[in-house]
């Protein structure tokens, strides 16, 4: 993750809501913790709100969506293995089971901090761009 | 784009990388999940059998048929005899099935209904394969849960919860999967044992045929399609029906 400049100088209003783009993933953590669709889909909701916004919230928003996109893919594992384990008589708690949920727990715990940082920055005016989804949101984000 | 798809690679590694390092930790044995399952299960078939209302049979030819039958299957397989708690009980359904702790309850109306001890044999492997593939208490924690499990050892549950507990083990299958499982496994015993597994699939088939009859058979009429069980045990057991 690093600070970069952005191409121009946004305003306070286009600041918050781009922030307001992360915050909503954090927000949908408290509603649908058990659910792995629910961050998605708030955050999706909020990135097509803002799909016709300025470049800068865009941006943000596209970042914010594809960084939860792949927490997705992998919570998504973890709660179809959990309620197998829970339902199923032919599937038990196993190391492998436990490890891959200590696995995608450490992750969500990181993208948690990472996203009130960027959060807190973008409120801040400062362009930050995350490890592979800044590059990646670059591609599919034209100005 | 190069990059990205050089960055993604590194993401899934590293994801990969962390979940292969925590699978490499023995975590049911640091929760000690195994160790206090079995004690659980020790608990419970103590509580389980001594809540059943029919006296066992502990001798007679029925029984002694019975303890050879299963001797054999033992011997055949290295399986220690005395750990399973063999009760022959005097109730004309067809009916066998396995408690926690190995006990193993065999009614007469199933001896009865074997014309021979291999078909005896073939259902006595099923219900050992329930107990050594650890069957029993999957199917427990699975429909009644652990927490309340543990509060029946500790006295918390009611006695309608034992009551629940032995319904399920004396009158409903298990997973359909796990039925399989106990099928094969049992093929397995009675191929060591050097006991005839066409025996058990013609005992399959032959109560899948007489299904409606007067006698409940409800070893049969709980578990998955007989005739199709017969078929995988002779395919498995690499036989021919007649």
């Amino acid at each position: 993750m690093k600070e970069q400049n952005f191409s121009y100088v946004p305003d306070e209003q286009e600041l918050e809501k781009a922030s307001n783009g992360y915050i909503m993933s954090l927000v949908a953590v408290v509603v649908g913790l058990p659910l792995p669709v629910i961050n998605l889909l708030a955050t999706f909701v909020f990135f097509l709100a803002n799909r016709r916004s300025t470049y800068f919230v865009r941006w943000h928003c596209t970042q914010a969506l594809l960084s939860q996109f792949s927490l997705f893919l992998v919570n998504t594992v973890g709660f179809w293995w959990t309620l197998s384990v829970l339902f199923r008589e032919d599937v038990e708690i196993s190391n492998p089971y436990i490890a891959y949920i200590a696995t995608v727990l450490c992750f969500n715990i990181g993208e948690l901090v990472l996203t009130i940082y960027t959060a807190i920055k973008t409120r801040k005016g400062e362009h930050i761009s995350w490890w592979f989804y800044g590059p990646l949101t670059n591609l599919i984000c034209k100005s | 784009m190069k990059k990205s798809l050089f960055q993604a690679l590194l993401l899934i590694l590293i994801f990969a990388g962390i979940f292969y390092g925590l699978s490499q930790v023995n975590w049911m044995k640091l929760f000690r999940v195994e160790k206090v399952t079995d004690a659980l299960e020790k608990q419970l078939g103590d509580m389980v059998w001594s809540d059943m209302d029919k006296k066992s049979i502990e001798s007679g030819p029925e029984y002694k048929k019975l303890d050879s039958v299963l001797n054999a299957i033992c011997k055949g397989n290295g399986l220690n005899r005395d750990e399973i708690k063999l009760h022959l009980m005097e109730d004309a359904e067809v009916n066998a099935f396995a408690l926690p702790d190995h006990h193993m309850v065999v009614y007469t109306g199933l001896i009865k209904e074997a014309k021979s001890n291999d078909e005896i044999a073939g259902v006595l492997a099923h219900e050992i394969a329930h107990m050594e593939l650890k069957h029993v208490m999957k199917k427990l924690v699975k429909q009644i849960g652990y927490s309340i499990l543990i509060s029946i050892t500790t006295g918390d549950a009611g006695g309608e919860v034992i009551k629940e507990v032995l319904g399920i083990l004396t009158s409903s299958a298990y997973d359909r999967s796990l039925e399989k499982d106990a099928d094969l496994k049992a093929v397995e015993y009675l191929k060591n044992a050097k006991l005839d597994v066409k025996a058990f699939a013609d005992f399959l088939y032959r109560l899948g045929e007489e299904n409606e009859g007067a006698v409940p058979l409800t070893w049969i009429s709980t578990h998955p399609d007989p005739k199709e069980r017969a078929k995988y045990i002779l395919k498995e057991g690499q036989v021919t029906r007649d």
